[in-house]
């Protein structure tokens, strides 16, 4: 791409330098940062000293710049770097961020908008509304697309193992969108009852809401959405895709096999799953415990699959894969999981009494366990597994349970949460024991402990010492043993590499084995791990089957493409404060003698859902809760879309990025952020302006009619406990301006300014501040030391009263205008990545003969135009823009000539 | 506000409320009107509109077209001196303006039931004075082709 000039940002300096150069003749490319042309103009009131309305005025420039035939207009694109090449010409290396919306096929129509889910806060306003994820910035943008905020994905969606979406479940929930809310998870995976349950929820670790008071009860959210669903008898809300014909076999009916078998289906394949035990589920449906997951539960997550014609084979076990294939399957997925107990290999293991603890659970949850009562059971290991089988021990009656585990309580694997549980229901925890023996002649009678001094060797391997001296014999009648679990692979060799732990051997990006139509996911190939990681491989092997029976290449770099984690210290800053919202308690019901299978954890109620759901943080601010794309009539939504980079010629660049805001809250003694009733020049602009988000000007804390305004000149201009000694230049006309719109739009309010000195040099400049003293606007000479708030909201000022001897006073309003000042944008530093461009003392834009040649910068064809060089009304701008094109102009002419 | 609710109150009353068509321009005139109905100020709900880049665009006959299918009036708001594609739209929208004038009145339309004004890009409060006034002047007219 060769252009002529290029323009870096679009505000009034920007457009207006645009336009000149495209008048000229000149190719012009625009890059804007954000979705629409136009900076901060269009956002104001009126201008001063006309009062002309500023949007009338700029919304005809904003068309002309996007439709100019020599204009190119990048929006929502940023310049990464521009360098110098050796011809004399520049190149421009340019992001452009995805909108995540065809800007082609958008018409504007806002339906997205109605659609959305989010609330943020509304930067176009000021932040004194919200506005939707999927939003059209302003009614004035140009060009009208909607854009899908996405600055990262999500915490909680980022960190699911599953590839769930979470925050998009949550934020369904919050809109009381049920039923959306599950489907939403059925993308992912059918298993939403069961993950509701028994998922270890590393959402809600990540959840921002964490470093506040708690994260959000995501998992809990889940299990509503899917327990509302079952309870509805609605029918299931998707459908499988046309058949295609071909058929896969998926072996092992685990959350990793059923979960690809849900993918594989919903593709249109045949599916068949084999299971080799009596009941579908793998670990779900046989080890975990019914006081954790019940088996109804299960039932219901597999009939999703079968109502969409998964067909499950219990009771059917496959040792030779090779045959599936002669049944006419084309693809065959290995997710047989980690079916053995490891065994303990300590003398007295063969006793009557000791049992594996796989054996143990899967018997207790089918109800065919033996009696405990009055039995005393040891179960041995530190893991989840081990605490189930401690648990539903004491469930089945045992008199005592012991636990004995080589850690210690803190390094035990199991999860903190589940041990407190299990020490609550009566379990005694032996920490830091490992087994000798199992002590008895015809059965079980004891166990032999001796003291583990260290479970993993100085390269954190699994290596335990012990000393042999120290030792506790435990009576018993039970052993447990839950030391481990083991994939049980034997029969699929030689086909398929086996490691010497039995694990299958793929490719761990695609999944696929050295049989190329043999898939293998989940436990068998990863050793044992979490329900939630398994239905994550069970997705990815889908996508890797669909790509090889479609015949395209596994491109396993392009699945599950993410917007990066967003950053969760930007998301607390993103409000200047948040309310207080404490989690709930936990709903489990614990108690010290267990005697049934009972779920122990209650529902969350509607009401908790709400109000839970309601504390997110909606921290990747696009939910991809998919609601916008449902209602886009034009498809024009697609959430895949990638950044691209431009690289750009140009023989010449114009800087005209304009300015930042003082932030106020940096002057704390004002009370910015913690005093809802002290506002911002912007702020006040955007209440009088004619798009004004309440239709008149209200103060913020509680929505009334302020009667009395205090205006606190200088808020961060002239002050050099903020470092910036320069003047604003901008704030006493703005201010000027603002108090005779005030004066009009409330005409019984008293508008007060606190100053310094007023400054008004410039043509009508002084008779406007006069006009607007002679309205009324009471000018005090006085700077402001501290604002207090009253309890009613107003808010006391205390002041010296310069032209009374120096007085100090208080006086009380409704309402406080801070006229904060003008800041340069650093965004420049950077745009030079080698620092050629050079920037003055205050950060601004250094212009390097500011008294002869405005607008040169410090390297030959840059020019600098508008408020990036320090700060600027409108018609300073504009005239600087033209002092600046002229130049950039005169050197693309030099350019042209070889000059 | 009580005024306003008096004029709706007063064109609820009629018996004949006209329709009327309001050709828009994209970037100007149509986020003006679009802030009348965010803003919810009350205008005739007869009123509908089509946006368009440019008023410059319109084909007179378009506006006949309009009228023999019904319409009762038919409002251009243009960009006046703003237009972001042609310096002399102004002027190109007064001759389309002109044209579809003197087709009506060969078709024996009143004249009076085209109209053209221009519509800022906030320009929501004036719209609606002018949507209030054409509606209280089309409605002795009565309905198109019973004149």
């Amino acid at each position: 791409m060769d252009y002529d000039v290029l323009v870096v940002g679009s505000g009034i300096g920007g457009m207006e330098s645009a336009l000149k150069l495209g008048d000229m003749g000149y190719k012009v490319l625009v890059v804007e940062k954000e979705a629409s042309v136009g900076g901060k103009m269009i956002l104001l009131s009126k201008v001063f000293p006309t009062l002309d309305c500023a949007s009338c005025i700029s919304t005809p420039k904003m068309a002309a710049t996007i439709h100019h035939p020599n204009i190119t207009v990048m929006t929502y694109a940023e310049v990464e770097r521009i360098r110098r090449d050796g011809d004399g010409h520049f190149e421009a290396t340019i992001r452009q961020n995805p909108r995540f919306v065809d800007e082609a096929a958008c018409t504007g129509c806002q339906l997205c908008e109605l659609a959305c889910t989010v609330a943020v806060p509304d930067q176009f306003n000021a932040d004194m509304v919200s506005r939707r994820a999927a939003y059209i910035p302003f009614p004035q943008a140009v060009p009208k697309k909607a854009v899908i905020d996405r600055p990262g994905t999500s915490p909680c969606t980022f960190d699911c193992p599953a590839g769930i979406k979470a925050h998009g479940y949550v934020s369904l929930a919050r809109s009381g969108e049920y039923e959306k809310a599950f489907n939403l998870v059925l993308e992912s995976t059918p298993l939403v009852g069961s993950l509701g349950r028994a998922c270890f929820a590393p959402c809600e670790d990540g959840c921002s809401r964490g470093s506040l008071e708690g994260p959000l009860p995501i998992r809990l959210i889940k299990r509503f959405v899917a327990d509302t669903h079952y309870q509805s008898g609605v029918p299931l809300g998707v459908e499988a895709a046309e058949p295609r014909g071909q058929r896969v076999a998926v072996v092992g009916s685990g959350p990793a096999g059923i979960t690809a078998a849900w993918q594989l289906a919903l593709l249109g394949y045949g599916v068949k799953v084999f299971e080799a035990a009596p009941v579908a589920g793998g670990a779900l449906g046989l080890t975990i415990p019914s006081y954790r997951l019940p088996g109804e539960v299960v039932a219901q997550d597999l009939g999703n699959v079968e109502a969409i014609g998964v067909e499950i084979e219990v009771g059917h076990r496959v040792d030779d894969l090779e045959s599936l294939h002669d049944e006419g399957f084309e693809a065959v997925l290995v997710a047989t999981g980690t079916p053995r107990s490891a065994s303990l290999g300590v003398p007295g293991e063969e006793l009557a009494g000791v049992m594996p603890s796989l054996q143990f659970l899967q018997a207790s949850k089918l109800g065919q366990a033996a009696e405990l009562a009055g039995k005393r059971v040891v179960v041995v290991g530190g893991g989840n597994v081990a605490i189930d089988a401690a648990r539903s021990a004491r469930r089945l009656g045992a008199t005592a349970v012991d636990e004995v585990c080589l850690e210690a309580r803190a390094e035990m694997p199991a999860f903190d949460w589940e041990v407190d549980e299990a020490l609550e229901e009566g379990v005694t925890l032996h920490d830091g024991w490992g087994i000798a023996a199992v002590l008895g002649t015809h059965g079980v009678e004891g166990i032999d402990l001796k003291r583990c001094t260290a479970v993993f060797d100085e390269a954190r391997r699994f290596s335990p010492t012990y000393d042999e001296t120290v030792r506790q014999t435990l009576a018993c009648d039970v052993v447990i043993v839950a030391i481990g679990m083991g994939p049980d692979t034997a029969a699929f060799s030689p086909t398929l590499d086996r490691r010497g732990n039995g694990a299958l051997v793929v490719d761990p990006q695609t999944l696929q084995s050295r049989v190329p139509h043999i898939f293998a996911c989940g436990d068998v190939v990863d050793g044992a791990t979490m329900i939630t990681t398994a239905v994550g491989q069970g997705r990815r092997a889908a996508y890797m089957i669909d790509r090889y029976l479609q015949g395209q290449p596994f491109a396993a770099d392009q699945y599950e493409l993410r917007v990066p984690r967003v950053d969760p210290v930007d998301v607390l800053r993103r409000q200047k404060s948040h309310s207080h919202k404490d989690p709930l308690g936990s709903g489990k019901a614990l108690v010290a003698e267990p005697s049934d299978f009972h779920e122990i954890e209650a529902p969350l109620s509607e009401a908790q859902v709400h109000y839970s759901a309601g504390r997110c943080l909606d921290c990747g601010v696009c939910s991809e809760c998919q609601e916008c794309v449902a209602a886009c009539p034009a498809d024009a939504i697609h959430l895949d879309m990638q950044p691209q980079q431009v690289v750009a010629s140009v023989a010449s660049v114009v800087v005209s990025t304009g300015f930042k805001l003082f932030p106020a809250d940096l002057k704390p003694q004002y009370g910015f952020g913690r005093f809802k009733n002290v506002i911002t020049g912007m702020q006040m602009d955007r209440l009088l302006a004619p798009t004004r988000p309440f239709n008149t000007v209200l103060r913020p804390g509680d929505g009334r009619v302020p009667d009395r305004i205090a205006y606190v000149m200088c808020t961060g201009s002239r002050d050099q406990t903020v470092g910036n000694p320069l003047c604003s230049r901008i704030c006493c006309m703005y201010s000027i301006k603002q108090n005779q719109l005030i004066m009009g739009a409330l005409p019984l309010a008293d508008v007060t300014v606190f100053t310094i000195d007023v400054r008004t040099a410039g043509k009508g400049y002084d008779e406007f501040y006069v006009q607007a003293a002679a309205m009324g606007t009471n000018f005090i000479k006085g700077r402001i030391a501290e604002i207090r708030e009253l309890e009613n909201g107003n808010l006391v000022l205390r002041y010296e009263d310069i032209e009374h001897q120096g007085a100090l006073r208080e006086a009380e309003f409704d309402l406080v205008v801070l006229a904060v000042g003008v800041q340069p944008n650093l965004d420049t530093k950077g745009l030079f990545g080698d620092g050629s461009l050079q920037h003055d003392a205050y950060y601004y834009v250094e212009e390097i003969d500011e008294d002869m040649n405005p607008g040169q910068t410090s390297i030959p064809g840059v020019y600098v135009a508008g408020a990036a060089s320090g700060a600027k009304d409108i018609p300073e701008s504009i005239l600087h823009a033209g002092a600046a094109v002229a130049q950039a102009a005169a050197h693309v002419e030099a350019v042209r000539v070889g000059a | 506000m009580a005024v306003a609710t008096a004029a709706v109150e007063s064109v609820k009353a009629r018996a004949f409320r006209p329709k009327i068509l309001v050709f828009s321009t994209n970037n100007i005139s149509d986020p003006g009107i679009d802030l009348a109905g965010s803003s919810h100020m009350h205008y005739p709900p007869e009123a509908m509109t089509i946006a368009l880049p440019c008023t410059s665009g319109i084909d007179p006959e378009w506006i006949v077209h309009a009228f023999e299918r019904g319409i009762d009036g038919v409002f251009i708001a243009s960009d006046g001196e703003e237009c972001a594609y042609l310096t002399d739209c102004a002027e190109r929208s007064a001759r389309i303006f002109d044209t579809a004038q003197a087709a009506l009145r060969e078709r024996g339309i009143a004249p009076e039931r085209l109209k053209m004004a221009a519509i800022c890009s906030v320009c929501a409060e004036s719209f609606v004075k002018y949507m209030r006034e054409f509606d209280e002047e089309l409605a002795p007219l009565g309905p198109v082709g019973q004149e």
